[in-house]
């Protein structure tokens, strides 16, 4: 960035902040505790996820998934409480996940920090659930200001830092990467456990066939719709083999559900790397930051990780605990903005499914 | 020897003077995709380049092909600071609108239209025809350009260009709109068709605010 | 005569000799050499494709020593890549400077004719062999006044070069309007490019 260096607008605490952090916008519900040191360093004293899994074949509906986290938030917080060694009344704040998500199962999570704001007299913070993905990142990585791949079931976006916004430079022009990869383990009737992609990412590993999927990428925007659509078309290729077995001898060109997980990770990864390298060239940084659940995916990590090298830079990833939906960065996030002096009155604390990354005011960065 | 062109660019050796080379290929891409990819791009670029330069659109000539290495040599703008040139903001506006005008009456869609895409002229490189302005505009960089005649290309041609410019400019909107005045006047009858469609996709844009 | 290095190719292909000559009076005989010398046989014949292994270049088409060298350039690359349309280096310099692919249009009309009065000869080869010799050799092969290339702004044909480019009604001649510096440019510009981009031309 051209111009002068300014420090942050944060200084360090002048004691130790306690914040508990409730997660729930899609089929994971998870509670995190996070402490903030004088000396402004960070600890996770306990981060609990738990996922609501659907058959093989089937998404999660919004009804179901609302019921399952009403049904295991109390559970989740209590162990993360316990594991985190602090009660309620330790902390400062209680921050939830205000949006973008599904609606219900928002919702449900809403209430659950409504409740406990209430009983324990401890105020609220709303926190965009793609912040808190960008701040644990920055929290866990040490990545100062990179330029920031945000790939999820429910989101596909390019983003950098700028001016105390999060700007997003580019993005899924209809389905996210995600869902596309999510849909797709369905068609070919993937196992939901733990998790659709993960199961695409073991199946491609198997891959040997990279088969021609339209490439679909637009200045530095992306599409996936034709994507799946081109892909699900060739599980009724004749040469497809759902077993992925040749039927004889002699039985050589074929395709099977393996060859079809390689070449569509390949070609959507492969469209994600080059729009991320078009946003670091635009803006000149040398740094990426993956996150959001399909940032675990080791083989996104890896071709990342070959662009960042050709560029002299350095790319920044997480596992699972920290890329796959959790509480703690939403304690996180909610910390930053409550230090700054930013709280959620009960009456405004509602979600919101349409939450953009470029409306949150980042008022604790320079 | 392996490749010509991959010696050419490492020995950095111009092919004439004031010629530039860049590379296509991705090692992060399946050797196989990328194969493709690659060729597609390069005769892509070469094509638009040189229909942009028949049309009249400011764009760097062409100067070396290798599509099997995907190597896209072309002539290098001499180009300095935008402060240098002490051109008033809105004239360079201005010259953006004309220039995407121009490109979009030859029907040429640029793709990836950003301000690190556009070059002034260094004036000691050029004799310039305009009147009053010792520079030009140039567009470069058509790796993504493609041929169309839609009205929906243009207009999202135009959008990616407004959000590229709202991500890196805090003030940007009247900035963007007299580019697009300029750019209205360059294409006379079509504009109308293409404003609304401009509308559309920005609304489009903002809906897609929230989940997949 | 200039000579230059083009040390990213192969040896055999690493030294160019381009040479502009005006006043040549015999395009007809050299024209008829060349196709003696192309199915000649037995020693004489080889001895006379030596004596005439050059790119002979209707000159009046080219229109700058940049949209020579860009012709060479590409023919030494096709050369290198094994991807020669034609049958030698010296031909596909021909080839390429034409804005089709059609081989025998382009010897027809980039090559040297009957009625040439100007001619580019362009020699490729390995360093190892003389300057010397091959100024002789060229002299030998032509007869007219070598000139420097700066002559050839007197020798262009903008009428024929925008004939065959078709570039008759496009935009950018028109924006021109009449002046004849700036058209010259963009003649010049569009013939290079065109030249450049052949291997993908489509």
């Amino acid at each position: 960035m051209p111009g002068r260096v300014r420090s942050d607008p944060l200084k360090n605490p002048e004691r130790p902040y306690l914040a508990i952090g409730l997660e729930g916008s899609a089929n994971k519900f998870g509670a995190g505790v996070i402490k903030h040191f004088v000396d402004g360093t960070t600890a996770v004293l306990s981060n609990i996820r738990h996922t609501y899994i659907t058959p093989p074949g089937e998404g999660f509906q919004p009804r179901h998934t609302a019921l399952h986290h009403r049904e295991w938030a109390l559970q989740i917080i209590q162990e993360c409480l316990v594991k985190a060694g602090v009660s309620m009344h330790d902390l400062d704040c209680i921050c939830y996940t205000k949006g973008p998500g599904m609606g219900a199962p928002l919702q449900s999570v809403a209430l659950v920090a409504r409740t406990l704001s209430l009983l324990y007299n401890k105020p609220l913070v709303g926190v965009n659930h793609c912040v808190g993905h960008i701040e644990m990142g920055r929290e866990v990585t040490g990545a100062q200001n990179p330029v920031v791949l945000y790939v999820s079931g429910g989101n596909t976006q390019v983003i950098a830092y700028s001016r105390q916004c999060y700007r997003i430079f580019g993005e899924a022009l209809d389905i996210a990467v995600g869902n596309c990869l999510d849909r797709f383990a369905r068609v070919i009737n993937l196992s939901n456990d733990p998790a659709p992609g993960y199961n695409i990412e073991q199946e491609a590993k198997k891959g040997k066939r990279l088969l021609p999927i339209p490439y679909v990428t637009k200045g530095m925007d992306v599409s996936f719709s034709g994507i799946l659509t081109a892909v699900e078309a060739l599980t009724t290729d004749k040469r497809f083999r759902p077993d992925g077995q040749p039927k004889n001898a002699n039985d050589e060109d074929i395709i099977t559900p393996a060859d079809l997980c390689f070449s569509l990770q390949e070609t959507v990864f492969a469209m994600l790397v080059e729009i991320t390298e078009r946003a670091m060239a635009h803006i000149g940084s040398k740094e990426v930051l993956i996150v959001g659940g399909v940032g675990a995916n080791e083989r996104l990590q890896e071709m990342m990780g070959v662009m960042a090298e050709e560029r002299g830079g350095k790319v920044f990833a997480m596992d699972e605990r920290f890329c796959i939906d959790n509480g703690i960065m939403i304690a996180q996030a909610g910390l930053l903005s409550f230090r700054m002096g930013f709280e959620t009155p009960i009456s405004k604390s509602t979600c919101t499914q349409r939450f953009r990354t470029d409306q949150v005011h980042v008022s604790w960065r320079a | 020897m392996a490749s010509p062109s991959l010696a050419l660019i490492s020995a950095s050796t111009l092919i004439s003077q004031g010629a530039e080379a860049h590379r296509f290929r991705k090692g992060y891409r399946h050797p196989t995709l990328d194969a493709s990819l690659t060729r597609s791009r390069v005769a892509g670029e070469a094509r638009a380049l040189l229909r942009c330069l028949r049309s009249g659109v400011n764009v760097p000539g062409v100067r070396m092909v290798d599509a099997s290495e995907g190597i896209l040599g072309i002539e290098q703008v001499e180009s300095d600071a935008l402060e240098e040139y002490e051109i008033p903001v809105d004239v360079l506006m201005q010259l953006i609108g004309q220039e995407i005008a121009k490109m979009h009456l030859a029907d040429v869609i640029h793709g990836d239209l950003t301000t690190s895409n556009m070059m002034l002229r260094h004036p000691s490189s050029f004799k310039s025809h305009h009147p009053t302005l010792r520079t030009e505009l140039v567009l470069i960089d058509f790796g993504l350009s493609f041929y169309s005649s839609l009205i929906e290309d243009k207009a999202v041609d135009l959008y990616v260009l407004e959000r590229a410019f709202s991500s890196t400019h805090p003030d940007s909107e009247p900035l963007f709109a007299s580019i697009l005045k300029a750019y209205g006047q360059g294409m006379g009858k079509d504009w109308a068709a293409i404003e609304r469609r401009l509308d559309d996709v920005r609304l489009r844009g903002r809906k897609r605010s929230m989940v997949g | 005569m200039q000579s230059y290095q083009l040390p990213h190719l192969p040896p055999h292909l690493s030294s160019v000799h381009a040479a502009l000559f005006k006043d040549v009076s015999d395009a007809a005989q050299l024209r008829q050499r060349l196709i003696t010398a192309s199915t000649a046989e037995g020693p004489d014949g080889t001895r006379a494709r030596d004596a005439l292994n050059f790119a002979f270049i209707e000159a009046r088409l080219i229109t700058s020593l940049q949209h020579l060298r860009t012709a060479i350039h590409q023919a030494v690359m096709a050369d290198a890549l094994g991807s020669l349309r034609t049958r030698t280096v010296h031909s596909e310099i021909i080839w390429s400077l034409n804005p089709t692919n059609n081989i025998s249009e382009a010897m027809r009309r980039y090559g040297v004719s009957d009625t040439s009065t100007s001619l580019v000869v362009v020699r490729i080869d390995s360093p190892e062999l003389s300057v010397t010799d091959i100024e002789r050799d060229m002299d030998a092969a032509v007869n007219g006044t070598k000139v420097p290339f700066a002559d050839l702004r007197d020798i262009t044909d903008w009428t024929a070069v925008k004939k065959y480019h078709k570039l008759g009604n496009e935009v950018a001649i028109q924006q021109t309007k009449g002046d004849v510096d700036r058209e010259r440019g963009v003649v010049d510009e569009i013939a290079t490019s065109s030249v450049a981009m052949k291997m993908v031309m489509g």
